[in-house]
């Protein structure tokens, strides 16, 4: 008894939540065959297992596979442009006042407007292939990594520089030995939130004016009433989001572990 | 030299204003002289003016924003009276916190949206689905800041309330309120943005008014100025919002210099 | 006449989740006496912040008493104050009001409050910075806001944990003059633990030696300077013979803890 107790107390955390999402799963399997649904509502539902077996059945058939290669290279295009701009120019405003006055108004105004709000105009200017997906994802991607990385930089320890620059450094070698080496927490914490708006990208770039790709799939199959399609899309994207963020939150927890400040963002 | 220092003070404001309307007046030149303006494809800055009086005064975009903004007052209204009392209980009860943690980050990483629009074929069309949306998208910023707020407060403050006699309310007024209220203002902050993400997916998939809506109109009538100035009108509320809460959190908490990157 | 503070056999043992038992005091006994100034000294994690937590009610002893005035202590009260090393003022309030606190807490009315507030004001050479809030004030303010608001309820004792530390020494210097006008006028009885032995002894009426871990009373030296005290004591040699006799005791304990520490 007393093991499990100690057991208990060590792995409480995960058994508490894991429990409880474990719980969730298991009343949405098992209630709708103990409650009727009022008849509208059963056409659009659907049950875990259900969902999983569909998943299966769209791998088995092959159906499933090109959409999520669309998404996938979506979502990567995306996520590289993003972090190929979006670190120079973050370093760049975060070093030059002059850059910075210039850019902030639009900076400000861009991140404060969801980037959706762009989407008829992309797929105006780019039509309803794979670009205007890869453009929507870019610029979502882009703030999180373009502010962090400005953050980033411009926390910098004025201390550490003058130190670095009491030996002589140039702007280039403080850049290297101080500046990045600052950054990266931040900019870790910025490629995290990144990932996640990219995903929305993805998903709500294909909603609207697309042919393939997991979003796609999921809007055209709620239409067709399919639920458990809708599921299947969504718990791909769930399980990705958890796939690709959780990793870099391990490397995030390391590294602001000197820098709290840094992962105060959402 | 005077004028030298004022500069200085006031470099990032004449800066970023000398760039906008350097931008302006460039975008305007441009396509005006320089390159031919293609009609269905781009627009310019005059033209978009031109729009934006005509749709404001004349056309519907006055009623649309209002209806959008329904909708999201709505949404946002429950999202702060749902999001706020669940972060409070899971800052406060560490079991609270690791049961519900897991779940709600998982519900908070998934793209939500990708829910929309089997919401919408469930809910039907017009303001239900579009404030569920909202309410589900916004709800997440206020738990997890007002959850992080609660957790932070200052073991030392609440030693200092009970030592002074304080009992439980006290603690709660008079330290633990106050302390988290700069996090709420920061969640809100971020849920403003969500929200609208939610009020736009709702109006583009499946509606018949709203800026999203119109936006999306525009754009399948190519008609550009139009369209633009929708998107500005949207712009100016979001940052209106975003850096007036902005400006709220630095007044709550001035003894918080420098945090949290946009 | 009933000491007014007294300690007798406390023991505290800390329990912390997955972590091994801490004892942090054993069978510590104490005797104060109304008006009295004692300092308590003692190596790190000796248990004497935890005493004063005892003192002023957050804490309950495993066993052992802790009697004010006779009768037992069972929470915080109105007659007993702190000040804490690390200040404690509620940032999103004013001067003025974080000196209110405890008024405020004790539902006295607004009114009453303000004057009162505003005697500790002028006591405390505070004025003009009513309305300034914590963060604009340097150290030795913050820590001038936190004695007033610790008398504003006009304690019969007050609690002081290492108050100065965080202050650079020559604020330090002034408030410790400052504290000793102050606890001259008010008659009040002050415990106050430091880690400075100069300090202890310049100040108090006892010092109070406390062993290393778990924390008992190890040895205490009765200060026979004159009062008032003033600046040019702490030069005289009868002072550093003092501060000796208080060093040798303390050495003892601080090597215990090293070879304690060391294990």
């Amino acid at each position: 008894m007393n093991t499990l107790v100690s057991v208990y107390r060590e792995r409480e955390q995960t058994i508490l939540g894991g429990g409880f999402i474990l719980l969730l799963i298991l009343a949405w399997e098992f209630i709708p065959s103990l409650v009727s649904l009022p008849r509208g509502l059963s056409l659009f539902f659907t049950t875990p297992l259900t969902v999983v077996q569909t998943f299966y059945q769209l791998v088995v058939e092959n159906k499933i596979q090109s959409h999520f290669y669309i998404s996938a290279i979506e979502f990567a295009v995306g996520l590289a442009m993003a972090i190929a701009v979006g670190l120079p120019l973050g370093l760049v405003m975060g070093r030059s006042r002059t850059v910075d006055g210039m850019l902030d108004p639009f900076v400000t105004a861009f991140n404060a407007t969801p980037r959706l709000i762009f989407l008829p105009l992309f797929i105006l200017w780019l039509g309803i292939g794979i670009w205007s997906k890869i453009v929507i994802v870019f610029i979502g991607a882009l703030f999180p990594l373009l502010i962090n990385t400005y953050e980033g930089v411009k926390n910098v320890d004025r201390v550490l520089v003058n130190v670095v620059r009491s030996f002589g450094a140039n702007e280039w070698q403080v850049m290297k030995v101080v500046v990045l080496p600052n950054s990266v927490p931040y900019i870790i914490v910025g490629l995290r939130l990144a990932i996640g708006r990219a995903l929305l990208g993805v998903v709500v770039g294909e909603f609207f004016g697309a042919s393939k790709g997991l979003g796609f799939m999921i809007a055209s199959a709620a239409t067709n009433y399919k639920a458990d399609v809708v599921f299947v899309g969504v718990a791909i994207f769930m399980g990705l989001a958890l796939l690709l963020t959780l990793p870099v939150k391990k490397i995030e927890s390391k590294l602001t572990r000197w820098r709290p400040e840094a992962a105060k963002t959402f | 030299m005077g004028f030298k220092e004022k500069y200085y003070e006031y470099q990032r404001p004449i800066l970023g204003m000398v760039s906008v309307v350097g931008l302006v007046i460039l975008w305007e030149l441009v396509f005006t002289y320089l390159i031919p303006l293609n009609p269905f494809f781009f627009t310019k800055p005059s033209l978009i003016a031109v729009a934006f009086r005509e749709q404001i005064f004349g056309g519907s975009l006055w009623s649309d924003l209002v209806i959008s903004s329904k909708a999201f007052i709505w949404g946002f209204s429950l999202a702060i009276i749902v999001g706020i009392p669940i972060g409070a209980v899971m800052g406060w009860r560490r079991r609270v916190e690791y049961t519900l943690d897991p779940f709600l980050t998982a519900l908070y990483a998934s793209p939500l949206v990708a829910l929309a629009p089997l919401l919408i074929v469930v809910l039907g069309v017009g303001l239900v689905p579009k404030v569920f949306l909202v309410f589900l998208l916004a709800v997440f910023p206020f738990i997890f800041n007002t959850a992080a707020g609660v957790r932070a407060t200052d073991r030392l403050l609440i030693n200092v309330v009970r030592s002074f006699g304080g009992r439980e309310k006290d603690l709660y007024l008079k330290v633990i309120f106050p302390s988290t209220l700069p996090y709420i203002v920061a969640g809100a902050r971020i849920a403003i943005g969500r929200g609208i993400v939610g009020i736009l997916v709702g109006e583009f998939y499946a509606a018949s008014e709203g800026i999203g809506f119109a936006i999306s109109r525009f754009g399948d009538t190519y008609m550009l100025p139009e369209m633009f100035s929708a998107i500005l009108v949207l712009m100016i509320v979001a940052v209106a919002l975003t850096e007036g809460l902005r400006k709220l959190e630095v007044v709550l908490a001035p003894w918080r210099v420098g945090q949290e990157a946009r | 006449m009933v000491p007014c503070i007294q300690a007798k056999d406390i023991t505290l043992t800390f329990k912390p989740k997955n972590r091994d038992p801490v004892a942090a005091l054993k069978s510590l006994t104490l005797d104060v006496s109304q008006g009295e100034f004692v300092s308590i000294v003692g190596p790190s994690g000796c248990g004497k912040s935890t005493f004063l937590n005892i003192l002023l009610g957050l804490l309950k002893p495993d066993t052992g008493e802790m009697r004010l005035n006779g009768k037992q202590i069972t929470g915080p009260g109105q007659e007993r104050a702190m000040v804490f090393q690390e200040f404690g003022l509620l940032p999103w309030r004013t001067v003025l009001a974080n000196i209110e606190l405890g008024l405020e807490l004790k539902g006295i009315q607004p009114s009453v409050r303000r004057e009162r507030a505003m005697e500790l004001i002028k006591m405390a050479g505070l004025i003009g910075f009513e309305n300034h809030y914590p963060h604009e004030l340097s150290g030795g303010m913050k820590q001038r806001v936190g004695l007033a608001r610790a008398l504003a309820t006009d304690p019969e004792v007050l609690l002081m944990d290492e108050p100065f530390a965080a202050l650079d020494a020559q604020t330090r210097d002034l408030m410790q003059a400052e504290l000793l006008q102050i606890w001259d006028r008010a008659k009040k009885t002050v415990i106050f633990v430091t880690h400075s032995i100069e300090e202890a002894a310049y100040l108090s009426d006892r010092v109070v030696v406390i062993s290393a871990r778990p924390g008992r009373t190890k040895d205490i030296i009765k200060i026979h300077l004159p009062r008032p005290r003033d600046y040019e004591m702490r030069l005289s040699p009868e002072f550093n013979e003092i501060k000796a006799g208080i060093w040798s005791t303390l050495k003892e304990e601080l090597i215990t803890k090293r070879a304690g520490d060391g294990v």
